[in-house]
Order: C-alpha cells, then structure tokens, then sequence
C-alpha cells in the first residue's frame, strides 16, 4: 500500500502508529499525492497527535541516545526519500536493538551513510557559512542548502561568537536561527528586507579577498582540486568567490 | 612609501604561504559562556586557494624583514624586495574581524628575525596577548616558536597558544650547514624540547607541536627523511611533520635552478602517504623503505609494501584482526571498520563488500572474502602489477589524493 503522509515529523510518527496497528503492508511513502495511481492501494495518514505521541515515548524507552539522534538526523534529509528505510529502522530497533548495527541490511546502511553524509555537510558549513556585519553589529549569514541544518549551525555559532548577535538565514526554506540577549531560536521568516550593512562591511570583504589570492602558491595551480574541496554550490555565498 | 593594510596583507601572507601547516585540529572543544572563540577538535577549513590547499587559519608574517640569509626563503636578507611589518594591534584587530565573519579559524602567526630573536619573539606574544587577554579570544593560535628566543618567551608561548611549531627546514645538518648558515639542527629543535619539557611538567600532556621540512631541494632519499619523522613521533615531540616540495624562489649555486625545476609534488604526495602509514596504519619505516631507497612513484607506498611481501598474503577479511586489515592496499581505517561491523552479521563475500562501498579496485588481489578471491592473476608480483596498471591504478589523479594532506586535518 502506498502512504500519504504531509512530510512533518509528527505526521511520521502518526505513520509509524499507523502501520504497527493496523498492520499495513508499506510498497512506498509519499508526501505528495502521486499524478496516476494504477493498481496500487492508497491510504492518507492524518497527523495526530496523540499517535505521534505514543510512539515518540516508545522511542524515547527503546532507543538509546545516540539512535534517536540519528532518527532526528535523518529527519533533516529532507532532500532524500529516507522514508521507507527510516520506518525499517524503527521496526528492526524495536525489534532488536543489536540489529541495528548490521550494515548488511541494504536499509541500515542507507541510514548510517545519510547520517553520515548530513555530518560531513555540515562540518563543511561550519568552515563555508560567511557573515556580513550589519549596521547595528548584528552578524547575518545566508544559506542555500541541501539539507536543513541551521539547527546545528545555530548551536555552532552560539558557542564561538560570545555576545556578538547574529541571524543565519536558509533562504530557500525561509527559516532562520536568530541569537541575541533576549532570545534563541528558529522562527520561519516570509519576508525579509535587505539590510544595511555596517561602514566596515566592504573593507573587511576586500581584505579577505586579497589574503584570499596572496595565500595562493601559483607554480601549484590547481582549480580541479580546488573544485573537489568546494563544489560550485557552496559558493554563492562565499565573497571570495565573487568577482 | 606608506603601504596600506591591503599591500601589507598582500605582501605578509604572500610570504607565510610557502608554510605547509594549516590545521587547526587536535585541540578541545575550549567554548566559554559569553567570550569570543572556540577551538573545534577536528579543525575546520573555511575556503580552498587555487592550489587546492586549504584556508583554516589566518597564515601571516608579523614581518618579513629578516637579519638571516637562508637561501632557499623568499625573504632572506640578501633578496630585494618590499618589506613591511604589522603592529600586534593592527593584526590583532584582523584577526578578531575576520574571525567574527567564519573567515577562519584563528590565527597561524610567524615572523621573520627583525633586530633580533627575542625582540621577535616578544612582537609574536604581544599579538598573542592582546588576542587573548584583551579581546578574551578563545580562538585556535599556532605560533612559531623563534629559534634562539629565551626560555621565558618560549615558556609564555606554550601558555597563550594551542599549537608551537618550530621548523627544521632540511632533512640533515649537513644540507642545513649549505643552505641555511645562520641555522643548526640542535638550535632549530631545542625550543620545541623546551616547550614539551615545560608543558609536561605543568599538567602532565605535552603542547601539541609540528615542524616542516623542505623536500627536493637537497639531496636526502626519502628512507632518511622518513627515519627523522619517525624518530620525531617516537619520542612524541611532534604531532605533524609537513612535507614541502620545494619551490624555486632563489637562485643559489647549491638549489635547484628556479627556471628549471617544478617542485616534486608527486615525491611529496608519496611522502604524506607514509607519513600516514607511520601515524595511523602501525607501520615503522623501515618496512616502507630499505636504507637509502625512495618510495616508488608508480605505486603507493602501502601497495609497495605489499608487492614486495607477497609471502603475508591473501588476507582472509572475514577473520583478520583490524592491524592487519589496515594493511590491506585499497583499504583505509574506514573500510576496515565497515568490515569489523559488519562481519559480526555476516559472512563476507566480494559482493557484500562492494555493498559496503569498499573498493575492490586493488584491493582484489590481496584478499579473500568467503569463497571468493581473484582467480585469475595468483599472487606473483609481476602480474599483480600488470593487472594494477592495465586498470589505470598507476595514473596519478589528484581529485583522488589522499584530501587529508591538503587539509591538514585527519
């Protein structure tokens, strides 16, 4: 049977509920109702929260900590159909915890590898994320990535940049962790003015530009390696990279 | 001429950037509720140069006027070119802007002599203080420790930063009394003894030290260069040795002439490759190399080993313990966990493995997983090689260089 459900993580765990009690065979999970449906089953779950719940409090006693991380890990995937192999996750670990070890369960090692994969981006982004300082001191970062990471990219800056405030801003999912003396947390934003950035902003841009270029050794030029270690994607917001 | 903070900047980091060591990894996580900074136990590396090198720290030269004549440096005081010198607080006030906007990590703070060792010395930790005094940065610093700077200077160093560093340049005093007169061996280690031995004595956990020497420019063989490494980790003196390969900036009737001479990056790729294999893979060197001999160009030195130690293998994956798994050419640290993981499940074929991701590509010739091994080359050297170059194995492409090295980071 294929499952519909609205891609939330409640709605996830309502699915999970689902499945274990009324027994249903999963052929695949969709957050969007597919354009022709031929022969298959079709069933939409309904976010419940009562459902969700339960099995959150089930997984909270049967897991151990560093497995119900990576059941959150995998939730901010969100570019990556992990749906089926995260509901083989929770059942194997309901089932038998030491099992879930096994990579050689084709689901199990998807999961450890995505995880992965998450982990390794977001070391990259720690290095990759460039704030611009506004006019009031507040430092504010653009991103654009694959997966949703501002949570620890949140946590990251909170610990390095002391008092100083400061926004990081996933344009493309319209959130943003915002830091001050007053408040910490991820708030969605709909609409966002350019700001005004501080008299020192271009000076300090222009310096990194050419620390940037003087840090190079010509005689071992090499931009296909240089390619490898920042893919194009990461660049649109780094400024050494703009002309 | 004045020169502005650009020019300077321009011209200071141009002259720190033949310093190989850029990592910033290996120190605690050291983050303070409300202070500016926090060391990342990985290190992390904010941007990649045209050379594919990476950017973590803010590599500068406090100065580059110099009182030495070492021939191979850019900035020896016989060359002709433009010098000029930050204040600590100019730097200091760069440092803590670029680190404000994730530019870099911290600081990677080196000099050229100006007046003399210990008026240099004290022009580093004025920087150093002000960073973390004043601005209470908790930011990486690696600070190079001054040769013949006074034991109370050295002493402050190892307390303000988390890595010192002191390079020892050439791989041998004699190349050292040629190319470097103002320099000798026992004057380019003692501050780096020095530091171990006052670190230890105040909590029992030696700073975290590396030095760098230059290769190609002299006439060592990769089996000496590799001895001094090893000796070096043995008496757990240094974290890091870094290789250089020698670029021409000089002409000198001892060096390699500048037109002529393209610094040997395959030699000092290899280099890093052992260096790893010393460091990670329980190797010593004198497996690697026999006296006087240089690692091979067309192999990679764990493949090498292996060619030559035919009679140690195949290795049966399923039941070898994880030293000798490692051991394995085509098989790094990861694979061999993956392998530890997942054999407790399973019995392990050719096919599991490649499921695993782990690259059969050389590793085939060297094992045997279950029933399977590679049937149709047996294990003579001369054929093993032959099926390693005929799949391309000998084509050096540097997108799948060990990253690492380039990195600086495990």
């Amino acid at each position: 049977m294929i499952l519909l459900y609205n891609g939330s993580f409640e709605g996830f765990l309502s699915l999970v509920y689902e499945v274990y009690y009324e027994k249903i065979q999963v052929s695949s999970i969709v957050k969007k109702m597919p354009e022709s449906l031929l022969f298959e089953r079709f069933h939409e779950i309904f976010t419940d929260e009562v459902k969700s719940r339960k099995v959150l409090d089930a997984i909270t006693k049967h897991f151990t900590k560093e497995q119900q991380h990576t059941i959150f890990n995998i939730f901010l995937c969100d570019s990556r159909e992990y749906e089926m192999a995260l509901l083989e996750y929770i059942r194997i670990g309901f089932k038998n915890p030491k099992e879930l070890r096994n990579i050689t369960n084709p689901s199990l090692f998807y999961i450890q590898n995505l995880e992965k994969e998450l982990l390794c981006f977001v070391h990259k982004m720690y290095g990759f994320t460039r704030f611009e300082e506004l006019e009031d001191g507040t430092l504010y970062a653009k991103i654009e990535t694959k997966f949703n990471i501002i949570p620890f990219l949140g946590d990251h800056f909170c610990k390095r940049l002391g008092k100083i405030p400061f926004i990081v801003h996933d344009v493309k999912r319209a959130l943003a962790f915002v830091k001050n003396d007053k408040l910490r947390e991820i708030r969605s934003i709909a609409a966002f003015d350019t700001p005004t950035f501080s008299s020192e902003e271009e000076t300090f841009k222009a310096l990194w530009k050419s620390f940037f270029k003087a840090a190079a050794v010509e005689s071992r030029y090499n931009p296909k390696l240089q390619q490898s270690w920042v893919p194009l994607m990461y660049r649109t917001y780094m400024s050494e990279f703009q002309e | 001429m004045k020169l502005t903070t650009e020019d300077k900047l321009s011209l200071l980091a141009g002259s720190a950037k033949y310093d190989v060591s850029c990592s910033s990894s290996g120190s605690e996580n050291n983050y303070k509720t409300g202070e500016l900074g926090c060391a990342h136990t990985s290190g992390i590396c904010h941007s990649f140069t045209s050379d594919g090198r990476c950017v973590s720290l803010l590599k500068v030269l406090l100065t580059n006027v110099c009182i030495y004549d070492c021939a191979y440096c850019i900035n020896r005081v016989s060359n002709d070119t433009p010098r000029t010198a930050f204040t600590p607080r100019e730097l200091a006030d760069l440092t803590i802007n670029f680190y404000k906007r994730n530019y870099i990590e911290g600081l990677f703070l080196s000099s050229g002599i100006i007046k003399n060792e210990d008026h240099t010395m004290s022009l580093l930790l004025q920087t150093l203080r002000i960073l973390r005094h004043e601005y209470r940065f908790n930011g990486y610093i690696h600070v190079k420790l001054i040769p013949g700077a006074s034991k109370e200077l050295i002493e402050e160093a190892t307390l303000l930063a988390h890595r010192v560093s002191s390079n020892i340049e050439l791989p041998s005093s004699k190349s050292l009394a040629l190319l470097a007169p103002d320099k000798t061996k026992e004057k380019l280690l003692s501050p780096l003894k020095h530091a171990r031995d006052i670190t230890m004595q105040r909590n029992a956990k030696p700073i975290s030290m590396s030095t760098q020497m230059i290769i190609g420019a002299t006439s060592e063989s990769d089996f000496e260069i590799l001895k001094l490494s090893s000796a070096l980790y043995d008496k757990a003196l240094l974290k890091r040795v870094y290789y250089s390969a020698y670029i021409a900036v000089n002409n000198h009737k001892h060096l390699p002439v500048p037109e002529l001479s393209k610094p040997p990056l395959l030699r000092e790729h290899r280099l890093y490759q052992a260096d790893w294999l010393l460091r990670f893979y329980g190797f010593s060197y004198n497996e690697i190399l026999s006296e006087n001999q240089n690692l091979d160009i067309q192999f990679d030195p764990k493949t090498f080993w292996a060619l030559s130690n035919l009679h140690l293998f195949p290795i049966d994956v399923n039941h070898a313990p994880k030293e000798i798994l490692v051991r394995i050419p085509g098989i790094g640290l990861r694979g061999t966990e993956k392998i530890l993981q997942a054999r407790r499940f399973k019995k392990l074929c050719f096919e599991d493995l490649v499921q695993l991701k782990i690259s059969l590509k050389k590793a085939r010739y060297f094992i045997i997983a279950g029933k399977d091994f590679h049937r149709s080359s047996s294990l003579y050297t001369e054929k093993i090689k032959l099926a390693l170059i005929h799949q391309g194995s000998n084509i050096i492409q540097p997108t799948l260089f060990d990253t690492s090295i380039y990195t600086g980071e495990l």
